[in-house]
C-alpha cells in the first residue's frame, strides 16, 4: 500500500468518526446526569434510520433534513419516555441493575415494535447523493460521507455551545460534576434528566437517520453501533464531549486501519498478514476488552477523571 | 447584598428551628434541636465532629428532610418546600469542603449560585459585586475552579453563596484545611459580609474564631443542643472552654477542636 492510500484511509476514519461521535454523545450525557447505561440507545438509532427513510419515502425529505427534522422529534419522544419510565427509576450514583433491565426491555420492546412496523427486511435510504463522489487528486470520497460528516460535526458544535453557554446546558454540567451543589443552588434534578434524556434521544435519533444514509438497515440495526458507542464513551471518560470525540477518532482509526495495516505473525517463519474484513467487528470488542483490562475499575475507575470533563 | 432591614415590623428572628428531628435510613441524627438565627447578626453552632452540625445546616437548605419538628422563615413555615424552593427565599448554603463544579469556570461557578429565573437578570451585578469582594477570583475567573488553591476554592464558594442575594448565609465549616493566613482572612470576610446586612449562620470547627465573630452560639453534642447563649457567655463558660477551647486542666475531649490557646 502506498501512501496515498493510507491517507485515503485516514480520511475515511476520520469521517467515520464524525457521525461516531455523534451516535456515542446521546449515551455519554444520559450516563454524565442520570448514572444510566442507556441500552435503549440502540433502538433509537434504529428508530432515527427509519424516521429518515419514511420522511424520504412519503415526503420526499432529504435524509439529511430528515436527519435534523429528527431531533425535535426525538427530543420530545426521549422526554416522554423519561416521563412515562426512566423517572421511576431508584435514584442512584452508580449504574443499577434496575436502570439496564429497563433500559434492556426497552430495547426488545423498540425492535419488535420495528419488526412489526417494518418488517425483517434490510432498507437503505438511496439518494443522488449517495451515488456520487468527489475526487480530490487520486482520493474519491463519496459525497453522502461527506454531507454526514459535516452534519455531525455541526451538531457536535452545537451540542457544545448548548453545554456551555445555556443555563441548561450549565444545569447539565453541574449534575454531572456534582450533583449536591447542584441541588443547593436550586437545580431541579428530575427536570434535568427529563430534558437531557430528551437530548440524547435527540441526537440518537439524528445519528441513526444518519447512520441509515451509509448502511442499509434492520430493525435490528443498532446492536453492533450500540457496542461501538459504549466502546468510544469508556475510550473517552464516560461524562465529556470531547472525550467522546477522541474516542471516537481512536475507534474510527483502529477499525478503518484494522484490516489494511499488515501485522505480524510468527507461523514456521515471521511472515506479515492482513486481517480479513469479516474480522473487522473484532475491533471494538477487543479494544473494549483491553481498555477494561488497563483500567480495571472499568467505568467507575473513570469516575476520578470527571473533573476534565466537558 | 439582602434587602435592607427597613420594615420594623419585621421579627428580630430570620429563621427558627423547633425540635428538629432527622434520621439518615435507620440513624437518627438529630434529637430535637431547637435554635434560631437572628437577623442581622451572626449565629454559629459549634460541637465535635459527628455532632450533627452540618446535618442541621442540611436540613435548613433543604437537602435533608426533617422528620419531626418545624422551619420557620420571617414566620412562614418552610419544611415542606423543596432545596429549590429555600433557595428561591433567599436561603444559601455554603457546604463543608467547598462542593465547587472542578471542570467549571469559576465565572461559571458564581454563575450557577444564580441559576434560579428569577435570579438570572442580576447575575451581571451580582458577578460584579462578588469580584470586588474577593479581587482574586477576578484574576481568575476563566480559570477552572478544579486548579484553585483551598483557600481561592472557598471564597469561589462563598462568593455562589453571595450570587443569589441571601438574606440567610449558611456557611459550613469555611476555615477547613486552610492555612492559619487564610483562616483569618476568610473570617475577616464572613464579618464584612455580616455587616453588609446578611444574616449569617456558621458552623466553625475553629470554635475560637467562629465565637469571636458570632452574636449569639449554641453548643451542639450527638444530635442534641447542649448549650446556648451569647458568644461572651459562652467564651467564659468552664465546659466550653475546657472541651472546645483547650484551656485549663480538666476532662479533655475527644476531639480537641483547635491547637492555638485562647
Amino acid at each position: 500500500m502506498d501512501a496515498v492510500e493510507y491517507l485515503d484511509l485516514l480520511l475515511k476514519a476520520l469521517l467515520l468518526a464524525g457521525v461516531y461521535a455523534a451516535m456515542a454523545v446521546g449515551m455519554t450525557v444520559i450516563y454524565g446526569v442520570m448514572k444510566i447505561v442507556n441500552l435503549a440507545h440502540a433502538g433509537f438509532l434504529m428508530l432515527g434510520a427509519y424516521f429518515a427513510l419514511e420522511m424520504f419515502q412519503r415526503f420526499h425529505i432529504d435524509p439529511i433534513l430528515g436527519a435534523v427534522m429528527a431531533l425535535p422529534v426525538f427530543f420530545l419522544f426521549g422526554m416522554l419516555v423519561h416521563w412515562i419510565l426512566v423517572r421511576w427509576l431508584p435514584k442512584s450514583d452508580t449504574p443499577t441493575l434496575a436502570s439496564l433491565l429497563l433500559m434492556f426491555g426497552f430495547l426488545l420492546v423498540l425492535q419488535n415494535v420495528g419488526y412489526l412496523l417494518w418488517g425483517t427486511e434490510d432498507q437503505s435510504i438511496l439518494t443522488p447523493l449517495t451515488l456520487s463522489s468527489v475526487q480530490i487528486g487520486e482520493i474519491s470520497i463519496a459525497k453522502v460521507k461527506l454531507v454526514v460528516f459535516v452534519a455531525a460535526v455541526v451538531c457536535m458544535i452545537v451540542l457544545q455551545i448548548v453545554l456551555h453557554r445555556s443555563w441548561f446546558g450549565r444545569s447539565m454540567r453541574a449534575l454531572i460534576q456534582n450533583p449536591y451543589a447542584a441541588k443547593i443552588v436550586g437545580v431541579d434534578d428530575q427536570r434535568t434528566a427529563r430534558l437531557t434524556f430528551g437530548l440524547g434521544t435527540a441526537f440518537a435519533g439524528f445519528a441513526g437517520a444518519l447512520l441509515g444514509m451509509l448502511y442499509s438497515f434492520s430493525p435490528d440495526f443498532g446492536r453492533p453501533f450500540l457496542l461501538r458507542s459504549f466502546v468510544i464513551i469508556v475510550l473517552g471518560g464516560l461524562e465529556s464531549v470531547s472525550g467522546v470525540a477522541l474516542g471516537a477518532i481512536v475507534l474510527a482509526v483502529l477499525e478503518t486501519f484494522s484490516t489494511a495495516i499488515p501485522l505480524p505473525w510468527y507461523w514456521h517463519k515471521w511472515s506479515f498478514y492482513y486481517l480479513p474484513p469479516s474480522y473487522q467487528p473484532v475491533v471494538p470488542f477487543a479494544l473494549l476488552v483491553l481498555v477494561l483490562v488497563i483500567m480495571p475499575k472499568g467505568l467507575a475507575g473513570l469516575f476520578n477523571r470527571k473533573w476534565k470533563a466537558a | 447584598m439582602a434587602e435592607p432591614q427597613t420594615s420594623t415590623d419585621r421579627s428580630a428572628t430570620l429563621l427558627s428551628a423547633q425540635n428538629l428531628e432527622v434520621s439518615y435510613g435507620a440513624t437518627q441524627v438529630l434529637w430535637g434541636v431547637t435554635f434560631s438565627v437572628a437577623r442581622g447578626k451572626i449565629t454559629c453552632i459549634i460541637g465535635a465532629n459527628g455532632a450533627g452540625k452540618t446535618t442541621a445546616l442540611n436540613t435548613v437548605a433543604g437537602v435533608l428532610r426533617a422528620k419531626r419538628g418545624q422551619l420557620l422563615l420571617n414566620g412562614d413555615d418552610i419544611t415542606a418546600i423543596s432545596t429549590r424552593g429555600r433557595v428561591k427565599r433567599h436561603i444559601s448554603l455554603v457546604p463543608e469542603g467547598r462542593q465547587l463544579w472542578p471542570g467549571m469556570s469559576v465565572e461559571e461557578n458564581l454563575l450557577m449560585g444564580c441559576f434560579l429565573p428569577q435570579f438570572r437578570q442580576r447575575s451581571q451585578a451580582g458577578l460584579a459585586r462578588v469580584y470586588e469582594l474577593f479581587p482574586r477570583l477576578k484574576e481568575r475567573r476563566h480559570q477552572m475552579a478544579g486548579t484553585l488553591s483551598g483557600g481561592e476554592q472557598q471564597m469561589c464558594a462563598i462568593g455562589r453563596g453571595l450570587m443569589a442575594e441571601p438574606q440567610l448565609l449558611m456557611l459550613d465549616e469555611p476555615s477547613l484545611g486552610l492555612a492559619p493566613k487564610l483562616v483569618d482572612e476568610i473570617f475577616e470576610f464572613i464579618v464584612n459580609i455580616a455587616q453588609q446586612g446578611v444574616t449569617i449562620l456558621l458552623v466553625g470547627q475553629n470554635v475560637n474564631y467562629t465565637l469571636q465573630i458570632s452574636h449569639y452560639g449554641y453548643v451542639m453534642e450527638t444530635g442534641r443542643i447542649t448549650l446556648e447563649g451569647p458568644t461572651e457567655m459562652l467564651m467564659n463558660n468552664e465546659f466550653v472552654r475546657h472541651a472546645y477551647l483547650g484551656v485549663a486542666e480538666g476532662p479533655q475531649t475527644k476531639e480537641p477542636q483547635t491547637k492555638e490557646p485562647l
